[in-house]
């Protein structure tokens, strides 16, 4: 039973596997709770892409990317949605390097024609013990 | 110790592929949304989406939890549409959603917290 108004909005179990998980084991949830908070979720999305975009677009940037999502979340006063959203950003940030640089592994003789960054990637993970220190607690690097 | 699931998730996962994945929320529905959100709203980088999974989740175990307050208040075990609205009433930062919950509830306090945001 496909509902056009609803493929519109986040999906019902989704949002409600994330209730359920939050509440103790023996509460419940009426499924109009889950229909008001599907619908403020998805409200909450909308608005936050709306600052974000709005700032794209004073900067005169075309698209909207993670850094203006967490930037909007401050500015809304979602300040600790912000700051746990950047250090998953910059996890997954992390994640998508190390992917890439194990693909270029394999494809050594790429990496002169694919430019500086490639380059850089080959290198951190040809040396296992700069690559232990950066999965590390990078607190340490930023600290004066 | 890092919590396994998140984490190692997204090395093995691999992040976006439209599956929810080690995202509670499903990446592509994320951006349909963001892009229904406004005319201005053209492109939209991989990674905002992802970033979005986490403040969503966010945000729903927050709301979530003082909805719960109020369910408690009123010794009951069942979340109502009640108690979420009005655990978006007495947050402010949730003001941006009174609208949405009062017209689904006709409770007074409601309608007067509107007449005062109207007001300032």
């Amino acid at each position: 039973m496909v509902d056009q108004e609803q493929d519109g909005m986040l999906p019902i179990a989704n949002v409600g596997r994330i209730m359920k998980q939050i509440l103790p084991p023996r509460a419940k949830i009426s499924k109009e709770a889950k229909q008001t908070m599907q619908e403020c979720a998805t409200e909450f999305l909308s608005f936050v892409t709306g600052e974000a975009s709005d700032k794209c677009h004073k900067e005169n940037r075309k698209t909207v990317n993670g850094d203006d999502i967490c930037w909007a979340l401050s500015a809304l006063g979602f300040d600790n949605y912000a700051q746990a959203a950047m250090r998953y950003l910059h996890k997954y940030r992390e994640a998508e390097r190390d992917k890439a640089a194990a693909n270029n592994n394999q494809n050594t003789e790429n990496i002169a024609s694919h430019g500086g960054l490639q380059v850089k990637e080959q290198i951190q993970t040809s040396n296992l013990e700069f690559r232990a220190l950066e999965k590390g607690d990078n607190s340490l690097i930023t600290k004066p | 110790m890092r919590q396994p699931g998140r984490y190692s998730g997204l090395t093995m996962c691999g992040g976006i592929s439209g599956r929810t994945g080690p995202h509670s929320l499903p990446l592509a529905r994320i951006k349909k949304i963001m892009k229904n959100s406004g005319e201005d709203v053209k492109m939209i980088s991989g990674e905002a989406p992802i970033v979005f999974s986490k403040a969503c989740e966010m945000f729903i175990e927050e709301l979530t939890r003082r909805s719960w307050m109020t369910t408690l208040e009123g010794k009951r075990r069942t979340v109502h549409k009640d108690d979420v609205a009005s655990a978006v009433v007495a947050t402010g930062i949730f003001d941006f959603l009174v609208s949405l919950v009062s017209g689904s509830c006709c409770s007074e306090d409601i309608t007067l917290v509107e007449i005062e945001t109207l007001k300032s």
